[in-house]
């Protein structure tokens, strides 16, 4: 990958929450609109991954950098992250009683070029456009953020964030974990919508191939035990399908010695 | 004029150390106030009922609680042998009580739901603000049974006065009733503004209330309720105390017939040298009884807050349940809040529930909101406006819209006008 290419560059980037090491090492390298899909099995540290590249404070980077879109962002705090373009789709949204979603909605979006300029009724618009686009009913925006909402409606409502702020990268994290076929659908739009709108960057955190089926992806990593193990491109997807993990855990209980 | 403090205002029922001086409240009202009743009533005119409906329903519904008694077994207990003036000092079972412990059996003795009744701001509170609305000028709201009415009561604030509606709701059998009560003060002033509500819910009728504070810092609000609930009447509470330099609210709920049950919702809201003070009791008489008592607010500036919850499981109530929780966001270190929930239980086979969370944002809510761009600054004021914004999704009054909208220009809060 041409250097100017690359959005994202994780290198040897080491976390541990509690003294406990759960990155050892790890490498990733994003290009910008690219695909990628970070698989391994459960307790691998696929999330946390995500976690703390976003910076999250419950992990303290041990060692290792992150540069996005050219700038070491390893010591930036999380909201700066968000508006350099950085995007972190929940495995478990959080519930925030007393939020209408549509302030919530609003908060979000102020300070960013365009959809921050937008007046009321036109941020509301551009906001019910988006929500239907993704099958969601407009009342939820009235409705308090996650509160009451279904896994389904929990994801939709990261999806149309996700819409509505237009990130250079975002990382899913599960996204399609408890979801219903329907719902599924809808997200699996959500990402193609997002991809074509604004040349979107993905990393796709998942266990389940199928969210994948209708995705072109460029570049596939395995994690293990906290360690890269492998990467390839899409048609290892099928080879995990087909064997799953065993074959990679192996790898990383040879590095770990 | 009245007394220039009312004492013993928003007291809990059984007190606890008076040294943590949260008892009860004085208010100190301004000097000079002249009363001037100044009401604006939107209501159908069918739905204004007769004066007295609301002693008369009661009285209605004494008759069934004394046919009740008369037909269960006499009570033996005794607690209710040591407020009885004849007893024998020599009988040495009769317990010591505490005064509150006096009273409640003296009225589980008496029995009798109109002496019982309370408003939650307390007799001389509630006084002054019946005496203030005028004698005798109660609105009396009074749906038909099995009908459904609704009503708006609005009280500006009357420069150099105390602007009181004393209401009274009657819903019969089956009746739902909607009413809201804004008080607020679009015009530049100082004063007091108050309502003073009595609600009947008859048997399986469904009353909402919902009042809305929206009143600049130089005005104070009071705001006292008293409800009484027949077999399976569902009553429902919105406070949304956003504004005014002071706000005393009182609520007591009698809880009297089987299966009836009141859900309070509260959100509220304290800037500079606020002072929010909220008493809510619900007294569970009748079996299988519920109760909700959710309070959500945030204290920004040197506001304080005080917020006595007591949810009272009175001899009888089986089955029932009482939950009440508080979430209190301190946007600023010196504001300073009081979280007093109080469970009093004389009753086996019920459950009573509290939980209070203080403090700031939650760490996944603050992480989740910084991944979203809002600094720890901006996740805390995100509060502040939701609070604004869900007032005026869920009030479609356009007194109480222009109110928060004024109220957040105030604060300097980011608000988004709600369409109506």
């Amino acid at each position: 990958m041409a250097d100017e290419n690359i959005l994202l560059n994780v290198a040897g980037l080491s976390a541990a929450v509690d003294e406990k090491v759960i990155l050892h090492d790890v490498d990733l390298t994003v290009g910008a609109g690219e695909t990628h899909v970070l698989m391994g099995p459960n307790g691998a540290g696929k999330s946390t991954l995500g976690h703390v590249v976003m910076g999250d404070p419950e992990y303290t980077v041990t060692g290792g950098k992150i540069t996005f879109n050219g700038q070491d962002i390893t010591d930036l705090s999380t909201d700066k992250r968000s508006h350099a373009g950085l995007f972190l789709s929940f495995q478990a949204p959080v519930e925030i009683p007393g939020v209408p979603v549509s302030s919530f909605l609003r908060a979000i979006s102020a300070g960013r070029p365009g959809v921050g300029d937008m007046k009321g009724k036109q941020f509301r618009k551009h906001v019910k456009e988006l929500a239907e686009e993704l099958n969601m009913d407009p009342a939820y925006l009235d409705r308090e953020l996650g509160v009451g909402f279904s896994g389904g409606e929990k994801k939709k409502l990261e999806m149309l964030q996700l819409l509505l702020l237009e990130p250079k990268l975002a990382f899913l994290d599960e996204t399609d974990s408890g979801l219903d076929v329907d719902a599924l659908s809808v997200v699996s739009r959500g990402m193609e919508v997002y991809r074509k709108r604004c040349n979107g960057t993905l990393v796709i955190i998942t266990h389940n191939t199928r969210i994948l089926e209708h995705v072109d992806v460029n570049r596939v990593h395995v994690l293990v035990k906290g360690r890269m193990t492998a990467e390839g491109d899409a048609s290892m997807i099928a080879d995990i399908d087909e064997n799953g993990f065993e074959q990679f855990e192996q790898a990383a209980a040879a590095a770990a010695e | 004029m009245g007394a220039d403090v009312l004492n013993n205002v928003n007291a809990m029922p059984a007190p606890t150390w008076h040294r943590l001086g949260m008892n009860e409240t004085a208010v100190e009202l301004p000097e000079g106030l002249s009363f001037a009743a100044q009401v604006e009533v939107e209501a159908a005119a069918e739905l204004i009922g007769e004066a007295g409906a609301f002693d008369a329903a009661v009285a209605a519904l004494q008759e069934r609680v004394d046919a009740a008694r008369a037909a269960g077994p006499a009570d033996t207990r005794a607690i209710l042998k040591a407020v009885d003036p004849d007893v024998d000092p020599a009988d040495l079972d009769i317990p010591a009580l505490s005064t509150y412990e006096h009273k409640a059996a003296r009225q589980e003795m008496a029995n009798n739901v109109a002496e019982a009744f309370e408003c939650g701001m307390g007799e001389q509170a509630t006084a002054w603000l019946a005496e203030a609305a005028g004698k005798g000028a109660a609105t009396v709201f009074a749906p038909a049974a099995g009908k459904h009415g609704q009503a708006t009561v609005r009280i500006a604030g009357v420069d150099g006065a105390a602007n009181v509606a004393a209401i009274d709701v009657v819903a019969p059998a089956g009746a739902t009733f909607d009413l809201t009560v804004s008080l607020d003060s679009p015009a530049a002033g100082s004063g007091v503004v108050g309502v003073v509500l009595r609600v009947f819910a008859g048997e399986n009728a469904h009353v909402n209330v919902t009042s809305v504070h929206t009143l600049d810092e130089t005005w104070m609000a009071l705001d006292d309720t008293g409800i009484v609930c027949d077999e399976g009447a569902f009553v429902t509470v919105r406070h949304r105390m956003l504004g005014a330099g002071k706000s005393y609210t009182g609520l007591a709920t009698d809880l009297r017939g089987d299966l009836s049950r009141v859900d309070v919702d509260t959100r509220y809201l304290a800037a500079g040298q606020d002072v929010r003070d909220f008493n809510y009791i619900v007294r569970h008489r009748g079996k299988k009884t519920r109760c909700n008592i959710d309070a959500n607010g945030a204290l920004m500036g040197e506001s304080k807050k005080v917020l006595r919850g007591t949810i009272d499981l009175v001899r009888g109530c089986k089955g029932a349940e009482g939950t009440e929780r508080e979430t209190v966001l301190l946007v600023d270190e010196r504001v300073e809040n009081k979280t007093i929930p109080v469970i009093l239980c004389d009753e086996d086979d019920v459950a009573g529930n509290h939980g209070a969370t203080i403090g700031h944002v939650a760490a996944d809510q603050l992480f989740y909101l910084k991944c979203r761009g809002l600094s720890q600054e901006a996740a805390e004021g995100l509060f502040a406006t939701a609070t604004l914004e869900e007032t005026a999704l869920a009030v479609e009054d356009e007194t109480v819209r222009a109110g928060v909208g004024r109220l957040a220009g105030r604060l300097g809060i980011p608000y988004q006008e709600v369409e109506g």
